[in-house]
């Protein structure tokens, strides 16, 4: 039985696993996929399908938990242009 | 505030042409540890909270700028669904620097409530 809370939940903690990564690229992509992947599943009616989205989601967030920490063991080393502020 | 604006400014007239945000909130920040102007000088004034609230919201692609103002509802005027809301919560974490907790993420339905919520947090920056 999952609710919209839960899933808000979800996609919140997803957004700020990705937030974590040191690379600009992967960092937006990790933000953009999981908007894009919610969105996509944002009118599904059938509650067996609402379930097993929760339930790719919920792998998703092991995944990028445990690739913020291998990514955070080496970091890029220079700024990507996109992050420094315009003068 | 006043002498610390005072001393601000005549630290800054060497430097030609430093209009960028960035660099004026840089130099309160290192003055404000000092901590030996006023009481609570390190907090952030009401207007800059809106002006930068507003700012995040109007940059988001899904709103009209034009329909933005301090007491727009997010679903209800701008017409955005409980993702978006969840999306511009996290812009205004990062432009503020702050750590949201769920619960009150959650509440966070307009404007209004958002810039009192960034307001009244003691770590806003």
């Amino acid at each position: 039985m999952v609710d919209k809370g839960q899933v808000i939940s979800l996609c919140r903690f997803l957004l700020r696993a990705g937030r974590q990564y040191p690379d600009y690229n992967i960092r937006e992509y990790a933000k953009r996929r999981t908007l894009d992947g919610f969105r996509m599943n944002k009118n599904l009616t059938d509650h067996s399908k609402v379930v097993d989205a929760y339930v790719e989601g919920k792998k998703q967030l092991e995944v990028v938990e445990r690739l913020v920490k291998v990514y955070l063991a080496y970091p890029p080393k220079t700024k990507n242009i996109m992050e420094l502020k315009l003068q | 505030m006043a002498l610390r604006n005072a001393v601000l400014r005549h630290l800054r007239v060497p430097v030609q042409n430093l209009a960028v945000r960035g660099s004026n909130q840089s130099q309160i920040g290192f003055l404000g540890s000092i901590r030996a102007f006023s009481s609570h000088d390190d907090h952030l004034s009401k207007q800059d909270v809106v002006d930068r609230v507003l700012d995040v919201v109007k940059s988001f692609p899904k709103v009209d700028p034009a329909k933005v103002t301090p007491d727009v509802h997010f679903q209800k005027d701008l017409g955005l669904d409980s993702l978006d809301t969840v999306e511009i919560v996290m812009a205004i974490e990062e432009e503020f620097k702050l750590e949201i907790p769920d619960k009150e993420a959650d509440k966070i339905d307009s404007c209004s409530l958002a810039i009192e919520y960034v307001f009244n947090h003691p770590m806003s920056s």
